[in-house]
């Protein structure tokens, strides 16, 4: 067992999948000499060699397109997106190929790849860096959205992302790759998908999120605590397929949920886990949903982005005005 | 390796030359010991080392031209480390931090239908007839209150008489009752005290609590407070009782300071002053807090044996019932002898049936005795 | 029919400073020389501030041109004011010509949008961060000038790595197709982060790209500003003159890091970046000018505390401005903002920081 950050958990899960899976294969930009430019690959390509840990060309789409012709020939790529700001070009590739080949082919073909890509703002980054597109692959039928939180949760869900036989979209919490450490025992244990993970009991209100903003979320637990204020933080974890049982059951024992993202507001996924709340817990609800999420504005550039971000102030907020409401 | 450029020269100058090196390869320098010398158009600049290291390689020679920017000498990069930033733009914050959570659960989570079903607007109106959805009874589909039932509950409630909301004592009593009965792991044992040696005109409350400290003697561990967060005791030397007092408004638990210590016509005046304030409603707040040990006498109204309820930090309460005369067998024979019925209750998180039958029984041998 | 292609390469100048046979009226146009001689520094001094204020926490993540200096200046100093500039993120040089601050340019790195709203050059793109996708927007801009017959060319840059990109490929093939007024400048300076060029792609030269989309594609030594420049007036003389894009590859050495993040010795054999300084911009050209008499030491040194003086001035500027507040987050966002915002707004200003101070 090691204290590991993010980054080096992702790390481990590569290296461990590629040891014992040779499909496993890698590609990106600057992910084998470089290591990748946060170091997510570092040592890859001295293990594996260059067949296996691909440093491509600057091209998303082909990025994209290539892994699709190697999953649908039984190999498994797990590809990477150097910052989602970049997915864009390949979302062709993506939305047109990857999430529906088994679809359309009854099966015949499959396309078991990953795609990782870091996501989120909050490193001070100049513009197109900080984006959080989730929301756009989750409305995608075909596809899996899996971010992980924690170094552990990184670790066994990539395991699991890695393992399944369909694509995953893997986006990785910028600003938690190094924020803070873990124990992750090395020991290819996967994670579930489609689970969420209850990260904290609590009676008052239920606050749901995912990605970097969890971390912010239990920061607001511990402020909220002192005031005498208790919430259960609910991490979605796998945002499609949607576990929602959990978060039904964490909003009938609480009856008050805010849900926290730092995508944009309008069609954000909390949109999606709202509207379920109506139409099967509404009775429970003892005041409105609440959503805490970044506004409806591009991301702005370094100056700025704290100001966009939920903070630990306006979740906080958010969780006391669902307190108060009748 | 790790590679050091020349640095910025200031005044906008971009090169110079080379004069001197003052290290060589292979040396180990010292943060700031000089390296090399260059001359601008303006001076011979000496250049410090950035870092304490070994030189692995030198990258110009004298009388080169070098350039800012231009690498100059690269350290060898094992003890220090190369200072990587990990990141191609921005920052990565490196927090120190170890999180030590566990999920508390994850996937599938069930509910078990603990909560009331009501739409927010039915909510809404229970609030505003200030009916409590927890009185009641559903008749929509899936247990699901509708405005029908909110408003037949507040029309039976507006006949009867009006909910009284509890105050003062009796609030803290429903509070306080709650949280023990939800946290205690309450147990019983009872018996009778033969009293027959009694003398005439003995001080039954006087006796009780000499008897309790017999009792507190024989085993320390039942005048005690519990910390359930910490799982700790405090075991108490000093025996601060908990009378219970009835009132026609509710129960009072003043508290005798100090019993073990206190001869019995000071323990009677402390008693009466203590019972008098409480009817003139004048004992202060501290005098209702703190004891160690509870007595309830409630055999002074009616009654024989019961479970009284332990409020926590104690971790006891012993309850004595009425005096009655009773048949009991003597020495092989039926006689007819005054006893006292006793009942002991006891936080069994912290005290074992041993210690509270071994109490009990030395409560009970003192109260045998004639006086 | 046999297909065959040649692309030709033009070096006037050499690494040690002197002017080839061929090189023509500009290796007497001491004014010319001079004139590009100063930008090139005032580019390269800015760089090297620029750098140090990311080292001190005063500015973002800053992307150096370090090396490239003859590329952008050569290219900017050929176009005519009313042409237009589709930059990436490593053109500062030429944006510095076409009348962009070096305020503007710092408060862009520094994070703050109003660096992109030049005071002059006011049709110019932004810096375009997404690698390659500026090529597509300048072949837009041109075919919209051929379309209004107005005399005016886009010149617009991109690495060795966005060459590589689908989007790269397109945009030229459509600017073969509209035979749009266009100079495509691919600043080929051997490194895309840590991707070499010779993995980039098997094609013997970049410039070779050009002739897949059926446009005209040459090499230039990105590192002699006099053949820059000359490729580049030659190329926006003929769009302007209705005869299609030209693609110049320019071939130079990246002598900084990626970005300011980003460590290049991790990739990176030293010996080659100490060889590529031997080849640099500056020093070739200084060297000529100064055995031709155009130049000398006096000169220099008036010239670099010039430089010097005018960026700590901008730096001055830039580090007072103060930071913009967060209703800048919802300006601009439409021409008017709708009103099922303003709650946003609002909830915005109710949680920002107190008075803030300037960038530094």
């Amino acid at each position: 067992m090691a204290e590991v950050t993010l980054v080096e958990a992702v790390n481990l899960a590569l290296a461990h999948e590629m040891q014992r899976d040779a499909d496993v294969l890698l590609l990106g930009e600057d992910i084998g000499v470089n290591g990748g430019v946060f170091r997510a690959t570092n040592g890859l390509l001295g293990r594996f060699g260059r067949e296996r840990v691909i440093d491509t060309p600057l091209a998303e789409a082909g990025i994209a397109g290539v892994a699709i012709g190697m999953a649908a020939m039984g190999l498994k790529p797990v590809a990477e997106i150097q910052f989602s700001g970049f997915i864009y070009p390949a979302i062709d590739h993506i939305i047109n190929h990857a999430s529906r080949l088994r679809n359309r082919t009854r099966g015949r073909l499959t396309c078991p790849m990953v795609l990782r890509s870091p996501c989120g703002a909050g490193i001070h980054a100049p513009e197109h860096h900080s984006e959080s597109p989730e929301a756009m692959f989750a409305h995608m039928p075909g596809l899996r959205v899996v971010i992980p939180s924690t170094p552990a949760r990184a670790y066994g869900l990539l395991l699991a992302s890695i393992r399944d036989p369909d694509p995953v979209m893997f986006f990785e919490p910028t600003r938690l790759y190094r924020l803070f450490r873990e124990e992750v025992a090395d020991d290819g244990e996967a994670l579930p998908l489609d689970s969420c993970f209850v990260s904290r009991e609590g009676r008052d209100a239920t606050v749901v999120t995912w990605g970097a903003t969890h971390y912010d979320v239990l920061a607001a637990a511990e402020q909220l605590g002192e005031e005498g204020i208790d919430i259960e933080v609910v991490d979605v974890a796998t945002l499609k397929p949607l576990d929602f049982d959990t978060i039904l059951a964490s909003v009938e024992k609480t009856g008050r949920c805010v849900i926290a993202h730092e995508a944009p507001r309008t069609a954000g996924f909390g949109a999606e886990i709202a509207a379920q709340i109506c139409e099967r817990g509404l009775y429970f609800l003892q005041a409105p949903i609440k959503r805490v999420t970044g506004y409806d504005v591009v991301v702005p550039l370094s100056r700025l982005e704290k100001q966009y971000m939920p903070s630990v102030e306006r979740i906080a907020d958010g969780v006391k005005q669902v307190m108060e409401a009748q | 390796m790790k590679i050091f450029k020349l640095p910025d020269l200031g005044e906008g100058l971009q090169e110079a030359e080379l004069v001197a090196w003052r290290v060589e390869a292979g040396q180990m320098v010292a943060l700031d010991e000089p390296l090399l010398e260059v001359e601008t158009a303006k001076a011979v600049v000496e250049i410090p080392s950035p870092q304490a290291g070994r030189i692995e390689k030198l990258f110009a020679e004298k009388g080169d031209i070098v350039h800012v920017g231009a690498p100059l000498v690269g350290f060898d990069s094992g003890a220090e480390g190369v200072a990587d930033t990990g990141s191609v733009v921005g920052a990565v914050e490196t927090g120190a931090r170890v999180m030590r959570e566990a999920p508390v659960a994850h996937g599938r989570g069930h509910g078990h239908g603990v909560g009331m079903k009501a739409a927010p607007a039915v909510r809404a109106l229970a609030h505003k007839l200030n009916v409590d959805l927890a009185m009641v009874t559903p008749t929509g589909p899936d247990d699901v209150i509708t405005a029908t039932d909110v408003q037949r509950v507040a029309r039976i409630l507006s006949e009867t008489e009006p909910a009284e909301p509890l105050r003062g004592f009796r609030r803290a009593m429903a509070q306080s009752m709650a949280l023990a009965q939800a946290e205690v792991a309450a147990a019983t044992i009872m018996d009778d005290a033969d009293i027959n040696e009694w003398s005439k005109g003995a001080d039954t409350t006087i006796r009780l609590i000499r008897a309790l400290v017999a009792g507190c003697r024989a085993e320390p561990g039942l005048n005690a407070w519990f910390e359930s967060g910490s799982l700790s005791r405090h075991v108490l030397k000093k025996i601060d009782l908990g009378v219970a007092v009835d009132q026609p408004d509710g129960l009072f638990v003043p508290v005798l300071r100090n019993v073990g210590e206190r001869a019995g016509a000071d323990l009677r005046a402390g008693l009466d002053r203590m019972r008098a304030d409480v009817a003139a409603r004048k004992i202060p707040p501290e005098e209702l807090r703190g004891a160690t040990i509870t007595l309830s006498n409630f055999g002074m109204i009616a009654g024989r044996y019961a479970a009284p309820v332990v409020v926590p930090p104690t971790v006891a309460i012993l309850g004595a019932g009425r005096i009655r005369e009773e048949v009991v067998a003597f020495d092989g024979a039926p006689v007819v002898h005054r006893v006292l019925p006793l009942s002991l209750t006891f936080d069994h998180r912290v005290v074992s049936g041993g210690e509270a039958g071994r109490f009990l029984a030395a409560v009970m041998a003192d109260l045998a005795k004639p006086a | 029919m046999g297909l065959d292609f040649h692309i030709d390469h033009l070096q006037l100048l050499s690494p040690a400073g002197e002017a080839s046979e061929s090189a023509g009226p500009i290796a007497e146009d001491a004014q010319l020389l001079r004139r590009l001689y100063r930008a090139m520094n005032r580019t390269r001094v800015f760089d090297a501030k620029a750098v140090a204020l990311q080292r001190t926490g005063k500015l973002g993540t800053f992307a150096s041109a370090l090396g490239q200096e003859a590329i952008g200046v050569g290219v900017a100093a050929a176009m005519a004011p009313h042409d237009l500039l589709a930059p990436s993120y490593r053109d500062h040089g030429a944006q510095f010509l076409r009348g962009v601050s070096i305020t503007e340019i710092l408060l862009y790195w520094g994070g703050d949008a109003r660096g992109s709203d030049f005071k002059a050059a006011r049709a110019d793109f932004p810096i375009c961060v997404p690698v390659g996708t500026q090529v597509a927007h300048a072949v837009g801009a041109a075919y919209a000038f051929k379309l209004r017959k107005e005399p005016r060319v886009v010149a617009t840059f991109v690495g060795d790595g966005g060459s590589n990109n689908g989007g790269f490929y397109e945009a030229l093939n459509m600017a073969g197709v509209w035979r749009a007024p266009l100079v495509v400048v691919i600043n080929n300076n051997g490194w895309a982060i840590s991707t070499p060029r010779t993995i980039g792609t098997a094609a013997e030269s970049l410039a070779q790209k050009a002739i897949a989309a059926g446009v005209l594609g040459r090499q230039v030594d990105g590192n002699d500003v006099l053949a820059v420049h000359v490729a580049a007036r030659e190329a926006i003389e003929k769009a302007r003159d209705g005869g299609g894009p030209t693609v110049i590859e320019a071939i130079s050495y990246r002598l900084g890091d990626h970005t300011t993040a980003d460590d290049a010795t991790r990739y990176r054999d030293p010996e080659d970046l100490k060889a590529a300084w031997a080849r640099e911009p500056i020093s070739r050209l200084r060297a000529y000018l100064a055995a031709k008499g155009f130049w000398d030491r006096e000169q220099e040194t008036a010239l670099l505390k010039q430089c010097g003086e005018e960026v700590e001035a901008e730096v001055a500027r830039y580090l007072s401005t103060p930071a913009p507040k967060s209703d800048a987050m919802f300006e601009h966002l439409y021409a008017t903002l709708p009103p099922a915002m303003r709650l946003q707004l609002e909830e915005a200003r109710r949680f920002a920081p107190g008075e803030g101070d300037g960038h530094g």
